[in-house]
């Protein structure tokens, strides 16, 4: 066993994603009106529909109230003293390429492992950056567009492909539809847009970045990723923020159109600051992600959560065509005094629908580790399959690990399983790996990689690579 | 006044009336103004999310039911499965008592002897606070208590009204003891039955809960278990579907090397609603508690599962189990199934596993050809679906006639 000294050390770990970038930033004061909402909506030169629904969708969330169901617990969050426009200066007057972008904007991405230069970043991952409220740039945006894919910041996309826009926005999750994306409808800033028409695979993997600079500010990005007809994509996205011992607010929208045939698979590695020991700071990160999967589509939620302070998270996906397939991969991995509740939705529309809920929740120091999932089966769906397995692995005495599954089922020819199971790091695999020499620490880390393998293998090579290290980044010091 | 509003008002209503002079006054005062403080359940309520009360009248929780006549015919609805048969009819004991076994006392309820700490619940209150006639059983330490001891709950009437059934069982030290909670009756009436089980270190108790109301009856009921050190608490929960029925079943397990066996089987067919709501809490280390549930949800029935298991931060070594299977048999049924883990300590073992499923299509085929006609053919099936639960239970008078009682339903 490690030393209480050793133990220590590594639990004053720092988070390696947790510098500043010093730029120069324009940022609204906090407080939340309709002004505000005009505001941005002017400073990026939206039509007048937009700003029509943006102020529907703030009347909505006026008469909201944030939920109060899920098992996490902070003190009430004052929405006017947060900040919901920040962007560095230099963004003021857009760069028509990433060579004219800020150079610090860029030295970030590269501390962060994600160059923008298209030489030196992974071959066949093209990457949108954003940076607090608006996206600084789009990698390999000609390859992309030679194949007739679109992948730009919806800001762009609003003036250039506005009956995309205007015919997706708000199709799936719409701005009524919970107290955060009411939210989000209202003030969001930017996000990635994409569009890959029909029969196309796209080309590489499509990347968005997330970076949270500013103090004081929300993030409330969009994404909206719609694959037509026939047709593929990759998707994957990451996040990191500064450490300050304030909460910080990430409210994010997600919604996917999977049409006829289509496939859609969308991976998440989520690192936000998650707060230090005591639970002071970090990002609250509360977030609708939904897809709609249409005749024969697939979607796939991949997801490997290991920051934030609160994670409120339920990736889902509406089965509406015949034959559709939903499928959810999580790892979610708490540690301090991080809280997280998230899991998934499969709603069952269409015949034969199948769906898979693979949920691995790790627990660790004083954490509560939630798993919260609905699997619905409408009368219609006849021969609707799902299967759910949720496994906890708790890390300590002083952690907490919860499942919450809701199963409801009004076809008779559906079949449902679901099955969860809680145990420990045992002694036995511990004292084997010790025995052959390798220390607690690895050996519990090597455990721990076992227990998520079913999740890593269906992400991206490059991210489970990066997964598996941010895992036993993570649980370091979490072993005593 | 919302309906909600209205039929909290009947319930406060229906307490106030509940005057005997028994000691109980200060009782049912404290728990009248629990009462008054709580909501009434509704869908918006996450306990109540998939079970409405609009199949309640303003008479189910406004009027308490009249005695029944002397005359009324019990005995004959009443199957033979016990040796000491106590029948209490619409809430009070009816007659004499039979003579008792050696080892065994039954007391009305008494300020003194009544647990001041009932279920949480509107209708754990509304129990109280309406409370005229308790039952409270008790063993001497060390005892077994031979046979088997069968109450009868019978609840009968012809106009829509309430009744309180409370039980109170205490099995002291090294004492064991068979009963079975028996509900019967017919007509518009809402059984309010409130059981609270206090094993004893070391005890044992096999314990039946068997609701065959006919189908125009309605039940809410909660059963409450606490466990002290080493106790073996064996429940068995047997339930036919009728317009609503409402089960609160909360174990706390307070003292190492408790162990609890639960296992049900539900059937809801027709228009009938079952809600089970299990509640698994292990306080102290070491307890082991394994539960097994069957349902079947046919026509336009709706069977509703909760079941939770809660492992407190101190309880190491703590062996939990639930298994739910469920079978839905028509378009119009529906199945709810919520299993829930929620654990504060790593050294456990826990796991829970549910399923929602059909007859299997092969099985049915394969008695088919062998000229077995569909209707028997399906019963069958079902049997062998709820069986395996069946067969553990350990008293053969009572497997049988469960087994055949629940044949019925299928």
């Amino acid at each position: 066993m490690s030393t209480e000294a050793e133990i220590d050390k590594l639990v004053r770990r720092e988070y390696a994603a947790g510098f500043t970038t010093s730029v120069e930033s324009e940022t609204l004061p906090p407080g939340l009106d309709e002004s505000v909402i005009r505001h941005i909506s002017s400073r990026k030169g939206e039509p007048e529909w937009l700003l029509e629904w943006r102020l529907a969708a703030y009347q909505k969330w006026l008469k909201m109230t944030p939920p109060q169901w899920a098992h996490i617990h902070h003190p009430p969050i004052d929405f006017n003293e947060v900040s919901y426009f920040s962007a560095p200066k230099s963004m003021a007057d857009r760069p028509q390429s990433l060579d004219e972008v800020d150079p610090e904007l860029l030295r970030t991405y590269e501390k962060l492992g994600i160059p923008l230069h298209e030489q030196a970043a992974l071959a066949g991952v093209a990457v949108d950056a954003v940076f607090d409220s608006v996206s600084i740039g789009t990698t390999f945006r000609g390859k992309l567009k030679e194949a007739g894919v679109i992948f730009c910041s919806i800001s762009e996309a609003v003036h250039e492909y506005p009956e995309l826009i205007k015919e997706y926005l708000g199709s799936v999750v719409p701005q009524g539809d919970n107290f955060y994306a009411a939210l989000n409808s209202a003030v969001f800033s930017d996000g990635s847009f994409v569009y890959i028409p029909k029969g196309v695979k796209c080309p590489m993997e499509l990347s968005t970045y997330f970076r949270i600079n500013e103090a004081k500010t929300g993030q409330f990005e969009r994404t909206l990723i719609v694959a037509d007809e026939g047709s593929q994509v990759s998707y994957l996205e990451g996040c990191t923020a500064p450490m300050r011992d304030e909460n910080q607010l990430h409210a994010a929208v997600v919604e996917l159109v999977a049409r006829k045939d289509a496939k859609i698979k969308y991976s998440t590695v989520q690192n936000w600051y998650p707060g230090d020991e005591e639970g002071r700071g970090g990002i609250y990160n509360f977030v609708t992600k939904r897809g709609v999967a249409h005749e024969n589509a697939h979607i796939s939620w991949t997801q490997v959560e290991t920051g934030s302070a609160i994670t409120w998270k339920y990736p889902s996906v509406i089965l509406r065509g015949d034959n559709s397939v939903g499928e959810f991969y999580s790892v979610a991995l708490t540690r301090g005094r991080q809280q997280a509740d998230t899991g998934t939705k499969m709603i069952h529309m269409g015949k034969n629908t199948k769906s898979t809920i693979i949920s691995k929740g790790i627990s660790a120091g004083r954490s509560e580790n939630t798993y919260r999932g609905l699997v619905r089966i409408s009368p219609r769906a006849e021969g609707a399959r799902n299967f759910t397995q949720c496994d906890s692995l708790l890390i300590g005495d002083q952690c907490g690990a919860h499942t919450f599954p809701y199963i409801e089922s009004r076809n008779p020819s559906a079949t449902l399983e679901h099955e969860a199971t809680t145990s420990k790091v045992s002694d036995d695999q511990l004292f084997l790996c010790r025995q052959r020499g390798i220390d607690t620490e690895k050996a519990v880390s090597m455990i721990v990689n076992g227990f998520c393998k079913e999740v890593f293998r269906e992400l991206p090579m490059e991210f489970a690579v990066e997964a598996g290290k941010l895992l036993e980044v993570s649980l370091e010091g979490s072993v005593g | 006044m919302t309906p909600a509003e209205q039929l909290k008002q009947n319930s406060v209503t229906l307490a106030s009336a509940t005057q005997p002079q028994d000691g109980l006054t200060a009782r049912r005062s404290e728990a009248l103004d629990k009462l008054r403080l709580l909501p009434f359940p509704e869908k918006k309520q996450e306990a109540w999310k998939y079970t409405g009360l609009n199949a309640l009248t303003a008479g189910q929780l406004e009027r308490a039911a009249p005695a029944l006549d002397a005359d009324a015919d019990i005995a004959s609805s009443i199957p033979s499965l016990g040796d000491c048969v106590i029948v209490i009819g619409n809430g009070a004991l009816t007659g004499q008592l039979p003579a008792l076994p050696k080892g065994l006392s039954v007391t009305p309820l008494s300020a003194e002897s009544i647990n001041d700490a009932p279920p949480d619940t509107f209708f754990g209150w509304l129990n109280t606070a309406s409370l005229s006639d308790g039952l409270l059983l008790k063993t001497e330490p060390n005892v077994k208590v031979p046979g088997i001891v069968h109450l009868v709950f019978f609840n009968q009437a012809q106009t829509p009204c309430h009744t309180t059934n409370r039980l109170q069982v205490e099995l002291a030290e090294g004492s064991e003891l068979t009963i079975i909670e028996h509900y019967l009756g017919s007509g518009p009436v809402l059984t309010n039955a409130l059981t609270h089980v206090q094993a004893g270190a070391n005890s044992r108790l096999v314990h039946y809960r068997l609701q065959s109301e006919s189908a125009d009856s309605l039940h809410i009921g909660n059963l409450q278990i606490d466990q002290q050190r080493d106790s073996r608490v064996d429940s068995s929960q047997l339930m036919r579907g009728n317009v609503l029925r409402r089960n609160d079943v909360h174990v706390r397990m307070l003292e190492s090397g408790a162990e609890l066996t639960m296992r049900g089987v539900f059937i809801a067919r027709d228009t009938s609603h079952i809600d089970n709501h299990i509640n698994v809490e292990h306080v102290a280390p070491h307890c082991h508690s394994d539960q097994v549930y069957k349902g079947i949800a046919g026509e336009n029935g709706r069977a509703v599962f909760n079941g939770r298991i809660h492992i407190h931060q101190y309880a190491k070594g703590s062996d939990a189990g639930l298994s739910n299977n469920n079978m839905l048999l028509s378009n119009e049924a529906e199945i709810d199934s919520k299993p829930e883990l929620e654990i504060y300590n790593d050294d456990v073992k826990c796991a829970h596993g549910t399923t929602i499923g059909q007859m299997d299509a092969g099985q049915l085929f394969y008695l088919r050809s062998r000229g077995i006609d569909e209707a028997s053919a399906k019963r069958m099936l079902g049997t062998g679906f709820v069986n395996e639960t069946l067969h553990a239970m350990q008293d053969e008078a009572v497997r049988e006639w469960a087994t055949e009682w629940l044949g019925e339903a299928l």
